[in-house]
C-alpha cells in the first residue's frame, strides 16, 4: 500500500510541478510584474530560466524519486512473495 | 528592392551538406548491421545508453523549425510565442514520469502497441490511423523545410531538391533503423547545438553585444535599445486564457506524439530512461534559450541595425543573420545544422510510421505472419511513409510550424488521454477509448480552420491554426468521454462479455512493476470524477468568447 500511494502521489505532484515551471508565462499573464532582473524584464527572463534550469532540476529530483519508488515496489513484491504465493485479489 | 538570400558559392554549401550525409550513412550502416528483429528496428534492441538517448531525444524533438520556423514566429508574434515554446521542454520528462517507464516495462514498440493490449484491436487501429496522420503531417513539414532550404539557399529547384534529397534521406533512415537513427540523432544534436550557438555568438559579437561568449542568456545589454526601438516586444499581448490553452494543446499534445515516446522505450533500463530525461532537459534548454536569443537578435537587427527581411523570408531569419554577419563558410555549416535538425526529426517520424503500419495495423490484423516478413513489412512501411511525405510535399501547404503544432493537438486529443487514463485507471475500457478518440478527434478537426474555415472558436488565425483553441475544447472532451463511457459500459451486463476486465487489470499491475494484483490499486473513482469535473470546466471555458 505504501509504495502504491507514493507512486500515485509522486506522479500527480511531479506532473503539477513540471507544468507549473514550464508555464510561468501563464502565472505572469495573471499577475503581471514590472521589475527587471539581470537586465531583462522579469516577465521575460524568469519563464526562460525556469523553463531551462527549473525543469532540469525537477528531472534530477524526478529521476531520483522514481528510482527509489521502483525499489520500494520491488521490495513490497518480495515480501508478498514470502508471505504467500497468491496472485489473486 | 527585395533582396534574394542565396549563397554566392552554393558548391561550398553542397560539400558541407554532402559530407554530413556521408557521415550519417556510415553511422546508420554500422549501427544497424545487427537489426534482425522488429525490436531492434524500432527500439534499438532497448539497450541505448542515457547520454546517447538524451541527446537523441532532444534531436528528435528539435525539428527543422528550430532553424526555420520558430525565429520567424518570434519575429511575428514576439514574446507570446517564446512563452508558448518554453513549455515544449516538458514533453520527455512528462512522458517518462506519467507513462514512459510503464510502457518501457511492458516492452511496447509504440504508444499504440499499449493501446492494442489495453483496449483491443479496433481502438488501436483507430489510434494508429490518427497517429499515422500526425506523423505524416510532421514528416511533411520536415520534408518541405529541407527542400526549401536547398531551393532558396543553394539554388536547387524545389522539386529536384525534394526528390533527390528526400530519397537520399528516406534511404538512410530505412538502412539505419532505430539503432542507426539513435546514434545519428545523438551526433545530429551535437551538430545542431554547435551550428546554432557558435554562429550566434559571432553574430552577437558583430552587433556589439558584450555577452557574445554565452549567447543563450547574455544579451541583456541589447534590451534598452530594443525597448526604445520596439517598446511592445516584451508585451504579453494575450489574455491568461490564451496562455492556459497552451497546456491542453501542446503540453498534453506532446504526450501523444509517438516518435517522442518511442525514444523512452529505447532505454537500456528504467534508470537509464530517467537519466536520459535529465540530459534531454539540459541540452534542450540550452538550444531553446539560444533560439529565443536568435529571435531577439533578429528583431533587434531588423529594428535597430537596418537589416530588412521581407515577410516571405521571415522563415530564413537564422540563415539571413548568418549571411549578413558571418563569412559564407559559416552559413554553409548553419545550413548543414538545419538539415541535420530536419533529418533527426524525420527519421523519428518515419520509424514511428513504420512501427504503426507494421506492428500496430498489419500484425494486429494478421498476428501469425513470420518475424522475417514482419521486419520486411516494417522496412517497406518506413520507405513508403517517406515517399508519401515526398509526394505530399510536391504541392506544399503554407505555414510550416503552425501545421506541425496543430498535429500536436491532434495527438493530444486522440492518443494522450487513452494512454494516460489507460495506464492509471483500470476501469477505462475499449468503448470509452473508441468514443474518446473518434468523437473528440472529429470535434478537433471540425473546429480547425483547415476543414470548415467558418467554424472556429476564436477567429484569431494563428491561435486557431496552431490548434490552441481546438485542443482546449477537444482534449477535455476526450478525457470526459473516455471516463464516462467506460464507467457506464462497465456497469451494463449486456456488454460484459465483450470486455476483458481481468486481462486489463493484470496488464496495469504488471506495467507498474507489481507481481500481484490488488483491487485498490489504480481504481480511484474519486480521481476519475475530479478529472471529469475539471475537464468539463475547461471545455466550457473554451466555448466562452475569447475576446481576440
Amino acid at each position: 500500500m505504501k509504495a502504491y500511494k507514493k507512486e500515485v502521489q509522486f506522479t500527480i505532484w511531479m506532473t503539477a510541478a513540471f507544468i507549473l515551471v514550464g508555464n510561468v508565462g501563464l502565472i505572469f499573464s495573471i499577475f503581471p510584474v514590472e521589475a527587471m532582473l539581470f537586465g531583462f524584464p522579469v516577465m521575460y527572463i524568469v519563464p526562460i530560466l525556469m523553463g531551462w534550469f527549473g525543469v532540469f532540476l525537477l528531472t534530477l529530483i524526478a529521476g531520483k524519486i522514481g528510482n527509489r519508488i521502483d525499489d520500494e515496489i520491488e521490495r513490497e513484491n518480495e515480501t508478498i512473495g514470502h508471505a504467500d504465493e497468491a496472485k489473486e485479489v | 528592392m527585395e533582396q534574394s538570400w542565396q549563397l554566392d558559392n552554393p558548391i561550398l554549401g553542397l560539400i558541407v551538406v554532402g559530407a554530413t550525409f556521408v557521415l550519417f550513412y556510415i553511422v546508420g550502416f554500422i549501427s544497424n548491421r545487427q537489426s534482425k528483429s522488429a525490436k531492434e528496428l524500432y527500439v534499438g534492441g532497448s539497450n541505448v545508453g542515457a547520454i546517447t538517448n538524451g541527446l537523441a531525444m532532444a534531436a528528435t524533438y528539435m525539428s527543422l523549425a528550430t532553424f526555420l520556423g520558430i525565429t520567424a514566429l518570434i519575429l511575428q508574434l514576439q514574446v507570446p510565442f517564446i512563452m508558448l515554446w518554453i513549455q515544449l521542454i516538458l514533453a520527455i520528462p512528462l512522458i517518462t514520469i506519467i507513462y514512459g517507464t510503464s510502457l518501457r516495462r511492458m516492452g511496447a514498440f509504440s504508444p499504440t502497441h499499449f493501446i492494442r493490449d489495453r483496449y483491443g484491436t479496433t481502438a488501436s487501429i483507430i489510434a494508429a490511423l490518427f497517429m499515422i496522420l500526425v506523423s505524416i503531417m510532421y514528416a511533411l513539414g520536415q520534408m518541405i523545410g529541407i527542400a526549401i532550404t536547398f531551393e532558396t539557399l543553394l539554388g536547387i529547384p524545389y522539386i529536384t531538391g525534394l526528390f533527390i534529397f528526400g530519397i537520399l534521406i528516406v534511404g538512410y533512415i530505412t538502412i539505419g533503423g532505430m539503432a542507426g537513427a539513435t546514434n545519428n540523432a545523438a551526433i545530429q544534436m551535437v551538430i545542431i547545438a554547435l551550428m546554432f550557438i557558435v554562429p550566434l555568438a559571432a553574430i552577437m559579437k558583430a552587433i556589439g553585444a558584450s555577452g557574445w561568449y554565452f549567447p543563450p542568456l547574455l544579451y541583456s545589454d541589447m534590451v534598452p535599445a530594443m525597448m526604445d526601438a520596439l517598446p511592445s516586444f516584451f508585451d504579453y499581448q494575450f489574455s491568461p486564457k490564451w496562455y492556459f490553452s497552451i497546456i491542453p494543446a501542446l503540453t498534453i499534445g506532446a504526450l501523444g506524439l509517438p516518435h517522442l515516446a518511442m525514444r523512452v522505450y529505447t532505454a537500456s533500463s528504467l534508470k537509464s530512461a530517467r537519466s536520459a530525461m535529465v540530459w534531454f532537459a539540459f541540452i534542450l534548454g540550452l538550444v531553446f534559450s539560444a533560439t529565443y536569443a536568435m529571435g531577439f537578435v533578429g528583431v533587434f537587427a531588423t529594428t535597430t541595425q537596418g537589416v530588412t527581411i521581407s515577410d516571405g523570408d521571415a522563415d530564413k531569419l537564422t540563415i539571413i543573420l548568418n549571411m549578413v554577419y558571418n563569412p559564407e563558410w559559416v552559413t554553409a555549416l548553419v545550413i548543414a545544422g538545419a538539415i541535420s535538425a530536419g533529418l533527426s526529426t524525420l527519421s523519428g517520424n518515419l520509424l514511428a510510421i513504420g512501427a504503426l503500419i507494421s506492428q500496430d495495423i498489419i500484425s494486429t490484423l494478421k498476428p501469425n505472419i513470420s518475424q522475417r516478413l514482419n521486419l520486411r513489412i516494417g522496412f517497406i512501411a518506413i520507405f513508403a511513409g517517406g515517399i508519401a511525405s515526398i509526394l505530399l510535399a510536391i504541392n506544399p501547404p503554407a505555414f510550416l510550424v503552425v501545421s506541425i503544432l496543430w498535429a500536436f493537438g491532434l495527438a493530444g486529443v486522440t492518443n494522450a488521454p487513452l494512454i494516460i487514463v489507460g495506464v492509471w485507471w483500470k476501469e477505462a475500457n475499449k468503448f470509452g477509448a473508441i468514443a474518446a478518440s473518434v468523437v473528440a478527434g472529429a470535434i478537433y478537426i471540425i473546429v480547425s480552420p483547415f476543414v470548415f474555415p467558418s467554424i472556429v472558436l476564436t477567429g484569431h488565425a494563428v491561435t486557431d491554426g496552431m490548434g490552441l483553441s481546438g485542443a482546449m475544447l477537444a482534449v477535455p472532451i476526450s478525457f470526459i468521454l473516455l471516463i464516462v463511457v467506460s464507467y457506464i459500459t462497465n456497469r451494463m451486463p449486456a456488454l460484459s462479455g465483450k470486455l476483458t476486465k481481468q486481462a486489463d487489470i493484470e496488464l496495469i499491475e504488471r506495467i507498474h512493476g507489481w507481481k500481484d494484483i490488488k483491487a485498490y490499486r489504480y481504481n480511484s473513482t474519486i480521481g476519475a470524477g475530479i478529472t471529469v469535473v475539471v475537464s468539463a470546466a475547461v471545455a466550457i471555458w473554451a466555448l466562452m468568447p475569447w475576446g481576440m
